[in-house]
């Protein structure tokens, strides 16, 4: 935290970090008028914005259908395989896209050569690439997710499935108007939860997967700071957006939980 | 009662789409596997799917004689045991102050801690405190700045203020100390929970890439994760700037190699997962409780 200072200042090795000239806002100013800057935060937003939409209903939908399976052994087995993605590290998730995708011998590019006759970049193009990034990131993290929403299913009263059975509804009927209305509340708070999150990207992820030729799209505030902070010594400028992208957070956070205790479920 | 036709159909759609779910989760290992197993005429005319073509361990040999993989493992694991240890100890000690009710300025350390999960300086400071603390290139950089996940440690309070005062009463009365009855009441109580945080640490620790790659700049102490990751980068780069000539006559091509040591990094993982899994999702669940 007291290294944050430096986003108020022209910092310099030789100065130290106390010694260094004050600059006022001057970091801040030059963040919001330099193009690179703005497309990165636009970026970071893109991103995690289209990361937590699309993988909004997969947790949901796979928790409601575990929920319907009365075999235990199948629903072990499928929950052992969904639950284990979420334990890799984005190493193994990003190498074994590379090896998938990859335009020599990947195994996807070898079925759509097969079906379109031509061989297609699907890391080097921007749309295509964004696919693969929120993929993966659904991949890894999907299954683990549906933990929270299946718990929020136990507490669901079974009286209600018998009473509703004991009407005539048919098990679809009932996955509308029983199992989705009882965990309403829970999905609109990790809704708002995940809102709350929207300024971080996970680095590993952007960092591991991006390739110069996407850069334009995929460069997002942690790998600036890293490539530009660290790598380029930038100290000031890069502490400014770092702390920049806390704030914006901080307040995020707050203000979901303060939208989350409206519904008597507040994070603490 | 025998279910009806219409109840059939969606009971054969929800086993179908939740096979389709699980066979996507599996199937892109068993075919990592099977690209690091089988020879590079297979793999290059792209006929290897799931599974190895004229099967061979020729991948794994090159990557432990042609990269110090060995090396970067032991330091994966040191880096795992070390930390979960030093981790899982000082999580114990914070949780346990935190769940009694006679330890003055409670609310004030507990606020303390929580808000460094929510507002950090950020990427750069962190990193002038490592340098100026001369932790860079020490393990030491990896084990401190993250030596108690604040979440975790919410997880482990909460379970701990779930025991039944009770306990405590009766073990004070028939004369326990506080240190013994953290360790003779209270973590054996909490062992499903203790479990879980240490598979949730030594996976962080396992998996830790970014630490590593800020903090770490001698690559004779790079841990697996930086050492692999470097390999697929260049490979991509490789494959950028087209391949052809060279590693056509080699026996191997370097995405062989990977894989490779994807399989390496995922195997401890599987070894480890099935023995933690009935423990890990209730310890997920006491987190869910509101502490």
């Amino acid at each position: 935290m007291y290294g944050a200072i430096i986003a108020f200042k022209k910092y310099n090795f030789t100065d130290g970090i106390l010694h260094s000239p004050w600059v006022g806002l001057d970091n801040f100013k030059l963040l919001f008028s330099t193009p690179t800057t703005i497309q990165i935060i636009r970026n970071t937003l893109a991103l995690s914005l289209l990361s937590i939409v699309a993988g909004f209903p997969f947790p949901i939908l796979l928790a409601v259908l575990l929920n319907e399976v009365r075999r235990m052994w199948f629903k072990k087995i499928v929950q052992t395989l969904v639950y284990l993605p979420h334990f890799f590290s984005w190493v193994i998730v990003s190498g074994i896209v590379v090896t998938i995708f990859s335009q020599q011998n990947g195994v996807v590019s070898g079925l759509w050569e097969s079906l379109t006759g031509r061989s297609y970049p699907f890391l080097y193009r921007e749309g295509s690439w964004l696919a693969i990034f929120v993929g993966s990131g659904i991949w890894k993290e999907a299954g683990f997710s549906a933990i929270i929403y299946l718990a929020a299913l136990t507490s669901i009263e079974p009286s209600l499935y018998e009473a509703s059975s004991m009407d005539g509804a048919s098990r679809w009927k009932q996955l509308w108007h029983v199992t989705l209305p009882g965990i309403r509340t829970t999905i609109a708070l990790m809704f708002i939860l995940s809102m709350g999150r929207v300024m971080e990207v996970g680095f590993d992820q952007v960092y591991m997967l991006q390739n110069s030729t996407v850069s334009d799209i995929s460069e997002v505030i942690s790998t600036y700071i890293y490539k530009i902070g660290l790598m380029g010594a930038q100290f000031s400028l890069t502490t400014a957006i770092g702390l920049f992208e806390s704030l914006v957070g901080l307040i995020l956070v707050l203000g979901a939980n303060a939208i989350a205790r409206k519904y008597g479920n507040g994070l603490w | 009662m025998k279910p009806s036709l219409g109840e059939r159909i969606y009971l054969i759609g929800v086993y179908m789409v939740l096979t389709v779910a699980a066979l996507m989760c599996l199937l892109p290992l068993v075919h990592i596997v099977s690209v690091s197993t089988s020879s590079l005429q297979a793999v290059a005319s792209g006929r290897v799917t799931l599974f190895p073509i004229d099967a061979s361990l020729e991948a794994y040999r090159q990557l432990i004689d042609g990269t110090p993989i060995v090396r970067a493992m032991w330091n994966s694991a040191y880096i795992t045991v070390a930390g979960i240890l030093f981790s899982m100890t000082f999580t114990v000690l914070a949780a346990y102050p935190l769940t009694r009710s006679y330890f003055i300025g409670r609310r004030m350390y507990t606020f303390a801690i929580v808000f460094t999960m929510l507002f950090g300086g950020g990427l750069i400071p962190t990193y002038m405190t490592i340098r100026s603390l001369e932790l860079i290139n020490t393990y030491w950089s990896l084990w401190l700045p993250g030596l108690v996940s604040v979440f975790n440690m919410l997880v482990l309070r909460t379970s701990i203020e779930n025991i039944p005062s009770e306990i405590d009463e009766a073990s004070r009365i028939d004369g326990c100390g506080e240190w013994r009855y953290l360790l003779r009441i209270v973590l054996p109580l909490s062992m499903p929970v203790l479990a879980t945080l240490a598979l949730f640490y030594g996976v962080g620790y396992w998996n830790s890439f970014f630490n590593v790659l800020m903090f770490i700049n001698d690559p004779a102490k790079f841990n697996m994760a930086v050492l692999v990751q470097q390999m697929i980068q260049s490979q991509t780069m490789l494959s950028q700037l087209n391949a052809l000539g060279s590693s056509e006559q080699l026996q191997l091509s370097p995405e062989m190699v990977n894989a490779a040591a994807v399989v390496v990094m995922v195997l401890p993982m599987l070894v480890v997962y099935p023995l933690l899994q009935k423990y890990f999702v209730k310890g997920v669940m006491i987190g869910a409780v509101k502490g």
